[in-house]
């Protein structure tokens, strides 16, 4: 069995299975995105705040993708830490239309980035600029150097605008995403520290 | 080689799998949770593992249940139902351990909420577990909707769950109140058991409330057998209720009469249950509930036959009669197949029967005692004790059985109640005390419970040297001396010495047995054993008496403080025993006082708050008065706390102020605290004190005033006074009024509406200082000598007439509360049909001044006393005499 296993996962055949973290601030959107992968029957239509975490399960391009949906607020922003050890990728979700709150976001992705189950391992982290329909809502570059983001150079990231409600730009970066945990996990295909990097940068 | 190993497993067969895992290895394999892909079956097992340790009593840290926690929190992941149901059985066990439990909160109530029936009752529990009041607020809508689910067993998993909330957020629960009202209606019977459950719960403060739903609800008769059998339970919580209103109490009544007749046999015997043991019930209303138990001991399903007998068996003492007419189905069921039957059956006999049936029931209980578990012995044993106080003739027999019992295997508790009922027996029967003693000798030749045997030893000490031949008891234990280990070595020379002081002609024989004893390897023995022998080689009388039979009777905590505080301040003064506060004798709990059952079960009954053992009134006294920072600096001037009295209501309970007085009696000082309590909402009161007019000769020290009295408060005023030198003047009546400034304030706030206030004042009943206010009572183990001792002290007599007293009883009952002396020889017990009787009384007036008394009673219409009173000072006895006349 063991032997069927490896080799069905050496020729692509196989899903993949990847768990994924949810984070960012309250109110950022994060239960919506992954509202919006999840499948028609499946799909709440009210969306309330989120007390600890929720487990959603949703499939990019023959990737599984199980999400750990964190609770947003203050004091539950703790918790996110016990689940870095063993997740394969960030989604960092942030509001961009609230701008007073966005130093606040930066000073939770540098806790993020400076816990030693996430600054010692190569995870691909995307974020995702939501609320991208708001008037005074900031572009993605806007909140890239907001955020300081050029300052991570030994992970892949990107950041695209998204409007969860009506899912535009959510499918862009869930596909560079998809690509990126594809590389991570087929053994020989080590990941590119360049390739992602310049992604980053271009956009 | 995994052929040869599962062949080797089933050999093992049947053992339990679990037996040899180690919360070490448990803990590493739950990493295995934290995998990416979950493997159901291995994670079950795995959770499986951790619920056994935990059930078995192992305990997890705080780190290592948060560690699991959540990692068991990763394995919401996977969708297999039986991983899931465990995962919530975790969550439940660990929430009270683990920290950040709220984690899990919105997955829950996505599973609540979900659409997999499976999942849904049980994370309602499991969410319940979680919450904290806090939280309550934000899941209280998910909960209301469980509620009235048409799923009956996500409705009764939200109204129990909310059960158990409503002791911690009671106030948010009582909010539910007409979601409870709608699952009632509901067609299955467990939701509307639980339904009533909570409805009950939210309305148990108010009175009228309940009383208002039981009347309803039984006019209405329920679908659920379960309901039902609550509601006669909380019918008879109404019953059982002094202050209920007559009109509703016959409405219950027939209520639970017409339970009787319910077409289930749970509601049936619930009713039945309930009937006899209502405080209130009359003969008329027990008949047809017996006849119900009768019909069930003739059941052919056991547990029937089980609950009938046990019930009758509770209720023997109480409603003999009823249970004699059952006699005859009690007959049949002694030779019941179910032994925990038929020892309920025989019991129950015991309780009932004539005297002389007594032989051959123990004859048949005999038969098969060595079949049933400790635990039945126990209740065969209290049947036994309940016959000897009844049939005191009988006691050969039954001394016989219970010594028959002790040889046999058995547990501590189950020895050390045969013991307790021997020692009873040898108490209250003089005529048994030589036998008894004598199969307490033989059953310490072979005692593996070093307490019981230490317990055994003391007693020989004491009643041996009384008996006829005290020398036969010497041999026994002495034995124990060559034979046990040391705490039980050290009380064989204590009783050795009792009966070296009691016995002359014994005193050689045991003088040396103590030298032997004097080579003991252990410390406190060897150090006992010279004790003893060097106060016996002196063979001074009193020394003996001061010091080998009577113990110690200051208060050990008390003596241990006071020599830590000598020790702390060095000094040239030898340390002075009577600077240490004597031990209040505590008054002797009656130990077949019937036992007060929750008839609600363990459902609703709250435990008792336990007392703070091994500290006295008079310690936790000057605790509290060496906090108040005006009274600290005073205490050493006053000396120890000699005595505190029992508080003494000042006023009604019902009033606007409640006063309570505490008498805190030092050497030649007397404090009095007064407890004062505002129930007036509107009010605040300031510089609160009770003004006293003191009886001649007292002299007012200081007082210390309430500063600010608030609402449903309690504080406490002080007054210290000087007794009057005159001891004969020391008892007297102090008028007394409570005296305050009032300023009217906002009920809610409790804010005073303005800076203004005016005097008042509020009458309170008079405090009386009495002689027992003054007086310490001590126990005497030998009084006769004591009295002997206190021959050349001064003495006075006197006789009184007490008319108003009916009964000897009465009468020395009486006059022990009103000296507050102890009572030594059991002498405050008056046997039955006598027409005199002495009482003796030992105790210490403040000062330090020992009291004897003797009081002869006498009945001739009315109770005629002969006092005698020995005391060390002239005017104390004056003062004793004066007291009773």
């Amino acid at each position: 069995m063991g032997l069927f296993d490896k080799l069905v996962t050496l020729f692509g055949l196989r899903k993949q299975e990847v768990k994924v973290l949810v984070v960012g601030l309250n109110n950022s959107g994060k239960t919506t995105v992954l509202n919006h992968f999840k499948s028609e029957d499946d799909k709440s239509t009210e969306i309330v705040p989120t007390v600890g975490f929720n487990i959603e399960k949703f499939k990019n391009q023959n990737v599984g993708f199980t999400a750990l949906d964190m609770s947003g607020q203050g004091r539950y922003r703790d918790l996110w830490e016990f689940y870095y050890k063993d997740c394969q990728g960030i989604i960092f979700v942030v509001d961009s239309s609230d701008r007073l709150r966005l130093a606040v976001v930066r000073h939770e992705l540098d806790l993020l980035l400076q816990h030693p189950d996430v600054s010692s391992r190569a995870l691909p982290i995307l974020f995702l600029a939501n609320k991208m329909d708001q008037r005074d809502a900031l572009s993605s570059v806007k909140i890239a150097s907001g955020l300081g983001l050029d300052r991570i150079l030994d992970k892949p990231w990107h950041i695209c605008a998204s409007n969860a409600i009506t899912g535009e730009g959510l499918e862009e970066g869930v596909t560079w995403f998809t690509q990126q945990v594809r590389q991570v996990g087929q053994p020989g295909n080590r990941p590119n520290r360049t390739g992602p990097l310049a992604s980053g940068k271009n956009n | 080689m995994a052929f040869k190993r599962d062949k080797k497993e089933e050999e093992d067969g049947g053992g339990n799998p679990f037996e040899n895992i180690e919360k070490t290895s448990v803990l590493q394999e739950a990493r295995a949770f934290n995998d990416t892909s979950v493997n159901p079956r291995k994670c079950t097992h795995i959770l499986t593992k951790v619920l056994y340790l935990l059930n078995q009593g192992e305990i997890l840290g705080t780190t290592e249940a948060t560690e699991v926690f959540f990692a068991m929190t990763k394995l919401f992941q996977s969708k297999d139902v039986v991983l899931r149901r465990m995962v919530y059985l975790g969550i439940r066990e660990l929430s009270s351990i683990a920290e950040d439990v709220i984690i899990v909160t919105s997955s829950l109530t996505k599973d609540m909420t979900g659409n997999e029936a499976l999942y849904r009752a049980a994370a309602i529990r499991a969410l319940c577990s979680i919450t904290d009041v806090t939280m309550l607020q934000a899941i209280e809508r998910y909960m209301k909707q469980a509620i009235v689910d048409k799923n009956p067993a996500v409705s009764s998993a939200a109204l129990v769950s909310s059960l158990h909330l409503a002791k911690t957020a009671g106030e948010l629960v009582k909010r539910w109140v007409n979601e409870a009202q709608e699952a009632f209606s509901s067609d299955n019977v467990m939701v509307q058991y639980h339904a009533l459950g909570l409805m009950y719960h939210i309305r148990k403060t108010d009175r009228l409330a309940v009383i208002k739903l039981v009347s309803r609800l039984t006019k209405q008769g329920l679908k659920s057998p379960f309901a039902v059998c609550l509601l006669i339970r909380i019918a008879c919580r109404l019953l059982e209720d002094d202050d209920s209103a007559p009109g509703t109490d016959s409405t219950l009544l027939s209520f639970i009469e017409s339970c009787l007749r319910h077409k289930t046999e749970l509601v049936i015997y619930e009713a039945a249950h309930a009937m006899v043991n209502l405080r209130r019930t009359t003969a008329r209303e027990l008949a047809p509930a017996v006849s119900v138990l009768q019909l069930f001991c003739s059941t052919s399903k056991p547990p029937l036959r089980f609950a009938a007998v046990r019930t009758l068996n509770q209720v023997a003492m109480s409603h003999p009669s009823a249970v004699t007419a059952c006699n005859l189905d009690l007959e049949n069921l002694i030779t019941d197949s179910n032994r925990s039957i038929a020892t309920l059956a025989i019991t129950t006999l015991l309780k009932t029967g004539a005297e002389s049936s007594v032989d051959r029931l123990m004859k048949q209980i005999a038969s098969f005692v060595s079949e049933i578990s400790d635990e039945f012995k126990i209740v065969v044993v209290q049947a036994i004790r309940a016959l000897c106080t009844k049939f005191p003739r009988k006691h050969s027999v039954l001394m016989n059985f219970l010594s028959a019992m002790l040889r046999d295997e058995g547990g501590l508790d189950y020895k050390a109640s045969i013991a307790d009922t021997i020692i009873t027996i040898i108490e209250s029967n003089p005529e048994a005390k030589e036998t008894g003693l004598a199969h307490l000798c033989e059953f310490i030749e072979d005692c593996e419970h070093t307490s019981l045997a230490v317990r055994i030893l003391h007693l020989l000490g004491r009643e041996g040297p009384k008996t006829k031949q005290p020398s036969r008891y010497i041999r026994f234990i002495y034995n124990r001396v060559i034979l046990e280990n040391a705490a039980v070595r050290g009380a064989a020379v204590a009783a050795m010495a009792q009966f070296g002081a009691q016995c002359p002609d014994l005193l050689e024989n045991v003088q040396v047995l103590l030298a032997r004893c004097q080579m003991d390897s252990d410390d406190e023995v060897r150090d006992r054993a010279t004790y003893y022998y060097t106060i016996l080689a002196l063979s001074k009388r009193n020394l003996y008496n001061s010091y080998i039979t009577e113990s110690l009777q200051v208060s050990i905590p008390a003596l241990e403080k006071s020599l830590h505080q000598y020790t702390l301040n060095a000094s040239d003064t030898p340390f002075d025993m009577k600077s240490v506060p004597l031990a209040a004798v505590e008054p002797l709990v009656l130990e077949n006082a019937p036992q007060k059952g929750a008839p609600e079960g363990t459902l609703l009954s709250t435990p008792a708050a336990p007392q703070r053992l091994g500290v006295s009134k008079e310690e936790s006294a000057l605790e509290l008065l060496s906090n108040i920072p005006e009274f600290a600096p005073l205490l050493p001037q006053l000396g120890p706390i000699f005595r505190t009295s029992e508080p003494v209501e000042l006023t009604e309970s019902e009033t606007e102020y409640v006063v309570r007085c505490i008498k805190h009696c030092f050497a030649r000082h007397l404090l009095l605290q007064f407890d004062c309590l505002n129930t007036l909402s509107d009010q605040l009161l300031e510089n609160v004190r009770v003004s006293l007019e003191p009886a001649e000769g007292y002299r007012i020290l200081r007082e210390l005033p309430i500063p600010k009295l608030p609402y449903n408060e309690t504080c406490s005023a002080f007054c210290l006074l000087e007794f009057p030198e005159e001891l004969t003047a020391s008892t007297g009546t102090f008028g007394a009024t409570l005296a305050y400034m009032v300023k009217d304030c906002d009920p809610a706030t409790g804010l005073p509406d303005s800076d203004d206030g005016y005097d008042d004042t509020y009458m309170v009943e008079d405090v009386e200082v009495n002689l027992a206010d003054q007086v310490q009572r001590v126990w005497k183990g030998n009084w006769a000598a004591a009295w002997e001792e206190a021959a050349n002290l001064c003495e006075l007599e006197d006789t009184y007439a007490l008319t108003s007293m009916r009964s000897l009883q009465e009468a020395s009952t009486n006059i022990v509360q009103f000296l507050g002396l102890q009572p030594a020889d059991r002498s405050e017990r008056v046997q039955e049909g006598k027409s005199s009787h002495t009482l003796y009384l030992a105790g210490v007036f403040r000062g330090g001044h020992d009291v004897l008394v003797r009081a002869k009673l006498a009945l001739a219409d009315g109770v005629t006393m002969q006092l005698t009173v020995r005391a060390s000072n002239p005017d104390v006895a004056e003062l004793v005499t004066s007291a009773v006349g």
